[in-house]
């Protein structure tokens, strides 16, 4: 087929032993190059060839084809050494293999970072950050946005226009993408929130931060973990938060066991490595910043498709992330050593949002010393899967000539914004 | 890169000798003229080892285990040669290739040697297999393997080689040696060299029967009612294959055969032959995968 194709194509006279030539001149038992195609008619791989013996007489010397620069048959091919660059170049960098690193140990390290799905959820993560996970957010949190002081004038109306403005007013095209409408909401409410300046100055001792880069290293069992990565909105403030339990809650964490999952270990789908830094701690900021405390950590859903997370794995990255921030805070606080008991433990909140449905966190750091699994834990508040509405439609959805969701907004929560309102205000009011 | 090579190729011929014709000849030396002599000895013929390798499909080709979906290539039914293999494939829709992984009995590593539990996460539709497939998670890996017919997500299953001197009461989904199983036990997922990995039994519905073992050996019956004599050290799954209503769907159309992959037969009429009667057969003899010593040797 391949001569008579070339044929057809080019001039016959040159083309009709094109066939029988093949690379350098030699009979290749490889599959025949049609030159029509770009890629190769056979998607199978031939099986692996056996390599060919190769012997070698000692005191004989070799008869090859090099001093002639090109092939002839009955000749040896020459054997070079490989060509080794005398300058540097970085497009053509090799690294060496990880045993001869500087950095390389022989024990791994399990590294969570912003793309890993842990298979447990939210079980898992509390196990590798001994932490006491509570469901719903403490009352005398989510009463701070019940006082009418502390509340938006027009608060439901100019929350309703935010969301439309997410969902509708955005963009010229029919109907905005997840992740713009999501971003868009998230700001909204942000703005929505820091209006409140006049009346609660210390909102005005707040900045977010982008793509700040995190890293937290500890020891769970006889296991070495570490957090990188660069991840979520950071609402970082001059004043810390203050604790959210006493003392006596914190105390009496000790009791309480950690849910296990036996057949699965706590270190599954954590990447694990060998070349790493130990003692790698890092907030993301210098020394002298002037905001040091993490306030709140606002994650939205990526739309990358190669790392998307479930609810519960989005929940538990969530969780990961926020005692990442607290445990390099503390441990440039109190010093890497392992404490039992923070002198005053690290608030970090977080929400997580899809641009519909709300996770809200508050995490408590209580403890450094996180080996053993008794003793003092961590403690978390989460508050799953809230709505602020129910539907935002562009176009009504019409089944059997009957409307059953109207275009426009529908259903709107106004308790969901009251608690992102809260954990915005928690430390300023 | 096909360009290049294109343009290689043909500067190759023009200059080489061989590939002209002898009628041709005078004129393509007419018009290169001394160029030739020079230029001869310093071309490198045709490479196109780049570009053959450049769309090879090395997708099954990974030294290390995943478990996410490989995207395939079609092959249609030809080889590495681009000849035609099998009959009657081509098309269909765009299927991704899940890694099972067939030896059940793989250790994690530094745990060689003690029974271990996994938990099932998943079992769903695997399109390059008539039966599911179920996701398990154990220690610190997960795999792909055949399901059985009640496995569901959250089951805990066993997998143990060691046999004992009493048989063990298996569970669904468990695996051991058959050795270790009592007689009349349904199995599945066959191995037939110990640590080889199963061959046998896999297809959707279908289930063996331990029916005795003899000194170290074990015989089962598959599902086409042969029966097979195996090592007993060789791992099985208690239990039947899932997707028991394979063999009951409608396909319905003729089209929906095309979206498997599967070509029409070639609407040439054919006399039928010897198989289209019934007949009733002897039983094959018992097949033996035991490597029994020579007797030369003993």
């Amino acid at each position: 087929m391949i001569p008579k194709a070339t044929v057809s194509l080019f001039s016959p006279n040159i083309f009709l032993n094109a066939s029988k030539l093949s690379a350098h001149g030699a009979p290749s038992p490889q599959t025949r190059r049609n030159l029509r195609v770009s890629h190769c008619l056979a998607a199978k791989v031939p099986p692996p060839k056996k390599p060919r013996e190769k012997v070698e007489i000692p005191g004989l010397e070799m008869v090859t084809y090099g001093d002639r620069m090109h092939y002839v048959p009955g000749l040896a091919k020459p054997v070079y050494p490989p060509w080794e660059m005398s300058f540097k170049d970085p497009r053509y960098y090799r690294s060496p293999p990880a045993q001869e690193m500087t950095l390389y140990k022989d024990k791994p390290c399990y590294v969570f970072n912003q793309r890993t799905s842990i298979l447990e959820g939210v079980r898992q993560a509390a196990w590798l950050t001994k932490t006491q996970v509570n469901p719903g957010l403490l009352p005398h949190l989510i009463s701070l946005a019940a006082n009418p002081e502390n509340q938006l004038p027009d608060q439901d109306e100019r929350v309703q226009n935010a969301i439309k403005h997410a969902r509708f007013w955005d963009t010229t095209e029919p109907r905005p993408r997840k992740e713009k409408y999501s971003n868009t909401l998230l700001l909204n409410l942000l703005h929505l929130c820091a209006s409140l300046q006049p009346t609660h100055p210390a909102v005005g001792r707040r900045i977010l931060a982008e793509n700040y880069s995190l890293a937290a290293t500890w020891k769970r069992g006889e296991d070495l973990f570490q957090i990188r990565g660069q991840n979520g909105l950071l609402h970082c403030s001059m004043d810390p938060l203050p604790q959210i339990c006493g003392e006596q809650e914190v105390l009496e964490t000790s009791d309480r066991v950690l849910e296990s999952f036996y057949p699965v270990s706590p270190t599954i789908d954590l990447q694990q490595v060998s070349v790493y830094k130990e003692e790698m701690n890092y907030t993301g900021f210098r020394g002298e910043y002037p905001y040091p405390h993490a306030h709140t950590l606002y994650f939205l859903e990526t739309s990358d498709p190669n790392c998307q997370l479930r609810p519960e794995q989005f929940r538990a990255k969530m969780i990961m992330f926020t005692f990442g921030n607290a445990l390099a805070r503390a441990h440039k606080l109190y010093g890497t050593q392992p404490h039992s008991l923070l002198e005053c433990p690290i608030t970090v909140q977080a929400v997580g949002t899809n641009g519909r449905i709300f996770q809200f966190l508050v995490f408590q750091l209580n403890t450094t010393d996180l080996s053993g699994d008794d003793g003092i834990k961590n403690q978390a508040w989460l508050d799953e899967d809230v709505e602020l509405y129910d539907f935002a439609k562009v176009r009504p959805f019409i089944k059997r000539k009957e409307v059953k969701v109207p275009a426009g907004l529908a259903g709107y929560k106004p308790e969901t914004f009251s608690k992102f309102l809260a954990l915005y205000l928690h430390g300023a009011a | 890169m096909a360009l290049s090579c294109l343009t290689r190729a043909l500067r190759s011929l023009t200059l080489s000798k061989p590939a002209l014709l002898s009628s041709q000849a005078p004129v393509a030396q007419l018009k290169l003229g001394t160029l030739v002599s020079s230029t001869i000895s310093q071309c490198r013929g045709f490479l196109t080892t780049a570009s053959l390798k450049q769309n090879r499909t090395y997708w099954k080709q990974r030294d290390k285990y995943t478990t996410r979906p490989m995207g395939m290539k079609k092959t249609g039914g030809r080889d590495h040669t681009g000849r035609i293999r099998t009959r009657g494939i081509g098309g269909g829709h765009k299927q991704k290739y899940r890694w099972v992984d067939f030896q059940r009995l793989r250790y994690e590593p530094n745990k060689e040697g003690q029974p271990f539990e996994e938990k099932v996460v998943e079992v769903r539709y695997d399109p390059c297999r008539s039966a599911d497939i179920a996701l398990i998670a154990g220690g610190n890996r997960k795999r792909w393997i055949i399901a059985t017919e009640k496995m569901q997500a959250g089951d805990i299953i066993k997998t143990s080689g060691v046999i004992g001197r009493m048989a063990v009461s298996a569970n669904e989904g468990d695996a051991y040696p058959l050795g270790a199983l009592p007689v009349g036990t349904l199995v599945n997922n066959l191995e037939v060299q110990p640590g080889k990995g199963s061959q046998y039994i896999r297809a959707a519905g279908t289930s063996g029967v331990l029916l005795r073992k003899v000194n170290g050996t074990a015989i089962v019956q598959l599902p086409s009612k042969q029966q097979v004599q195996v090592s007993e050290t060789c791992i099985v799954t208690v239990g039947r294959v899932s997707n028991i209503d394979h063999n009951k769907r409608i396909i319905g159309k003729a089209g929906r055969n095309r979206w498997l992959g599967i070509r029409p037969s070639s609407g040439l009429w054919k006399r039928k032959g010897g198989w289209a009667g019934r007949k009733i057969k002897p039983l094959p003899p018992m097949k033996s995968f035991i490597n029994l010593p020579l007797i030369s040797t003993i």
